[in-house]
């Protein structure tokens, strides 16, 4: 049995945990979103995430194959990231758009989307060579695929994305396109809007964001499993809030008593923070690696969305402050390191010391 | 409140395999290869030659510098002094003979001994750290060191072993004598025992007793269980909420730490005069056929552990066999290596009990540095060192580390985080000694 042996540094064992687990564990995390989209909005969000996940997982393998020279078995696609960035593009899209016409309808709501198809290979060509591959694939990524990807779509095809109001394929009358934030943010909010935004009937630009009970469910499964810290999203949807309250309901609009408080409400559950906060600003690989980093790159989160929702010219800021905030993570991990238990400065040597060195 | 410390992690204990396993005494071995390096620092030097009739207890190695001298652990005769493998490395192992003779050299028991005379009892007996270090007792429990506490790790915090639980267990008077005279020697006015939680038994047999004698001077005191609670900083803390920073030694702060062996071993050398040529190791693992709890003669080859257990087990056989525990044991090459003094544990690790996977790239999740006790960041360390920038891995604590592997053990990437650091560390020191 001796040439049986195995000789390896410790530690010989090791936490029943893989990459691949903790993608799986984000893709059951994101159900209850996909489900409540695919109530909300019909099936062409289930097509959506299949054309996206697919092609994502697609273009990695092919990547790795055609520019790292690696057999398919070995590639870094098998740990299922790009599945994770595929459900994660579709589900911050709209259902379908209408760009070169190739859209069959039937009564007047659109069954297929070929627009929406070439909408999705673009994205996640995008958000897989551009974003991820280019800058060295999982865990190097200086930015989330899907959220950059969403960006690029959104800024790409811009009129096109604005113009998506229609009903839904199932008949309901439920738009993606319009939210709260987008259109009527001077009107007063009344109870029966604040239910319709918290089941997610009343609809948004991208069809994952908008139910925030199946949002709150894939939370609390990411927490109960230890994929995600759970103070992260609660961060950044506290600062959110009380940035928005500040600057929109005190300073702006000078709300009192309850028109405040249902302004607030509306802000936390309009547009894509709440998905933004679970799903993209936990992403590991773009947040920072320590908690004062972490806290800093919330903080930081909420105060662009709030500054862009309230000053800037683009009714909904997350995917944009979460952008920004990618950029400095690398600049706080830097400069926010722990310091070791038990730490003692390093001696700096005196003048004297360092002369008698060169002699 | 249990004492605990921030960081580490909950492995898989595996206690069940030889928890409940009476301490029992392997029989010596016909032939013993008695390794001259059983310590930290330099080896022994021999001081019998190939052909002398040696007995047990006699003293064989001579210590160089600060060290403890090494005993036949059988009588016979010397028949080879050669330089044989050993689980870390190669050294100097006087091969030993048996004559089935079962005499053994005692000093003379110390009735009521001045610490001086339990100190210097201490270096005559070869005592060194039992918990793995192997740093020789007597120079930690200098009278007149200014230690005002000693702190007995009995924490246990590796997976697997369940030597120091045995012997607090069955030996308690005569641990808890030991650990008296410890006191004694250093002249510590209080003696405290660190017990993990998941031991509830023996932190109650020791309660008991300390009570039944009245003993108002030793504390037992139960901390979380948590890997690595019994490393000494992190015991330290979770038992007195002192902080030893880097570099400096635990006596400067008037503690001294030892292990549950340690006290055993003082009490068997002071009131028995026995030398340290034996001690008490767990063989387990789901790979041996039946785990046990053992006296082991010091030289005696893991084979003949292996065939007093049983044998491997058949169905499920060993892919790694470990000296030591599974976070900080080493592999081994076959079962010709012999134990020595701080050989705690032999385990038999089978396929499905380690882990065998392939690294694939860090996520950058941060589990590592969220387990890290030292609050160090690993993955920061390994991205240094695998750049070959060792400055950097020294500017993020690279010698902080205690090689505990709890990051490691989380990695979902499966990254050899701590082979790394162990590498940027050997580089350092390299580095250092050439630059004086």
């Amino acid at each position: 049995m001796d040439d049986t042996l195995i000789i390896s540094s410790s530690p010989h064992v090791s936490a029943n945990n893989s990459t691949r687990k903790i993608m799986l564990d984000v893709i059951i995390a994101m159900i209850p979103a996909i489900i409540a989209a695919t109530v909300i909005f019909g099936y062409l969000v289930l097509v959506n995430c299949v054309v996206c996940a697919a092609a994502c997982y697609g273009f990695e393998m092919l990547y790795e194959v055609l520019f790292n020279k690696k057999r398919a078995k070995d590639c870094s696609a098998n740990d299922f990231s790009s599945i994770v960035t595929g459900i994660m593009l579709a589900l911050n899209l709209p259902t379908y758009v209408s760009i070169w016409g190739w859209n069959i309808k039937s009564n007047d709501a659109v069954v297929f989307s070929f627009d929406m198809i070439l909408v999705c290979l673009l994205g996640s060509l995008f958000a897989i060579w551009i974003v991820k591959m280019l800058f060295g694939g999982i865990g190097k990524n200086f930015a989330n695929p899907a959220l950059a990807a969403r960006i690029f779509l959104f800024l790409a095809f811009a009129t096109a994305f604005k113009a998506v109001f229609a009903t839904d394929t199932w008949g309901q009358n439920v738009t993606t396109g319009a939210t709260w934030l987008m259109t009527d943010r001077l009107a007063p909010i009344t109870k029966s809007d604040l239910i319709d935004m918290l089941l997610g009937t009343r609809g948004s630009v991208a069809v994952g964001e908008t139910s925030m009970i199946a949002l709150a469910l894939g939370y609390i499964y990411l927490c109960v499993r230890k994929v995600i810290d759970w103070r992260l999203p609660a961060i950044v949807i506290v600062s959110t809030t009380l940035f928005c309250l500040v600057f929109d309901g005190l300073i702006e609009n000078k709300l009192t008593g309850t028109a405040l408080l249902y302004n607030m409400l509306a802000h936390v559950m309009s547009g894509g923070m709440v998905f933004g906060a679970i799903f993209m600003v936990t992403d590991y690989t773009t947040c920072p690696n320590t908690f004062w980093g972490k806290f800093i790159y919330a903080i930081g989160v909420g105060l662009i969305t709030a500054l862009i929702r309230i000053y800037g010219s683009y009714p909904e800021g997350v995917s944009f402050a979460i952008l920004i905030m990618n950029i400095v993570t690398p600049l706080l991990d830097k400069y926010i390191v722990p310091r070791p238990f038990g730490y003692v400065k390093p001696k700096k040597k005196s003048p004297e010391a360092k002369k008698a060195e060169v002699k | 409140m249990l004492g605990t410390f921030r960081g580490g992690i909950h492995p898989y204990y595996g206690k069940e395999f030889s928890k409940d396993c009476l301490i029992e005494t392997m029989p010596a071995p016909q032939t013993v290869y008695i390794p001259l390096l059983q310590h930290a620092g330099k080896p022994c030097e021999p001081i019998v030659q190939v052909g002398d009739e040696v007995v047990r207890g006699q003293t064989i190695g001579k210590p160089v510098g600060n060290g403890a001298p090494i005993f036949a652990s059988i009588c016979g005769t010397v028949v080879a002094i050669e330089s044989r493998p050993t689980a870390t490395g190669r050294c100097q192992h006087i091969i030993i003979n048996g004559n089935g003779k079962n005499d053994s050299i005692r000093l003379q028991p110390l009735d009521n001994p001045t610490p001086q005379e339990i100190d210097d009892r201490i270096a005559e007996c070869g005592i060194v750290g039992m918990g793995g270090a192997g740093f020789p007792t007597a120079s930690k429990l200098k009278p007149g060191g200014g230690i005002q506490r000693l702190i007995i790790n009995g924490a246990e915090c590796e997976p697997y072993i369940t030597c120091d639980y045995r012997i607090m267990l069955e030996y308690t008077e005569k641990f808890i004598d030991g650990v008296r005279l410890m006191m004694r020697s250093c002249g510590a006015n209080e003696g405290i025992i660190g017990v993990e939680d998941n031991k509830s038994d023996v932190i109650a047999d020791l309660l008991a007793y300390v009570k039944e004698k009245n003993f108002t001077d030793i504390k037992v005191i139960g901390v979380a269980t948590k890997y690595p609670q019994g490393s000494d900083k992190q015991l330290i803390y979770a038992t007195t909420g002192l902080k030893i920073p880097k570099g400096v030694r635990s006596s400067s702060y008037g503690i001294a730490v030892n292990n549950v062996h340690t006290a055993l071993d003082v009490y068997l050398a002071v009131k028995e005069g026995q030398p340290c040529y034996s001690r008490v190791m767990t063989v387990t693992g789901g790979g041996i056929a039946n785990p046990k709890n053992l006296w082991v003669s010091s030289g005696t080859l893991y084979k003949d552990i292996i065939e007093y257990c049983g044998g491997i087990n058949q169905n499920n056989p060993p892919v790694k066999i470990v000296n030591g525990g599974p976070m900080m044991g080493k592999t081994v090459m076959n079962e010709d290596c012999s134990c020595t003094k701080t050989t705690s544990c032999l385990l038999f690790l089978t396929k499905d009990q380690c882990s065998t996977a392939t690294p694939t790239a860090c996520i950058s999740c941060a589990s590592c540095a969220g387990v890290c006790p030292m609050h160090l960041m690993p993955m920061y360390i390994e991205e240094c060192t695998l750049a070959g920038d060792y400055d950097g891995a020294e500017k993020y604590g690279a010698n902080y580390c205690l090689e505990c592997g709890c990051c490691a053990y989380v990695c979902p990437a499966h990254r050899q985080l701590v082979h790394s650091i162990r590498k940027a560390k050997s580089q350092l020191k390299a580095r250092e000694k050439r630059n004086g």
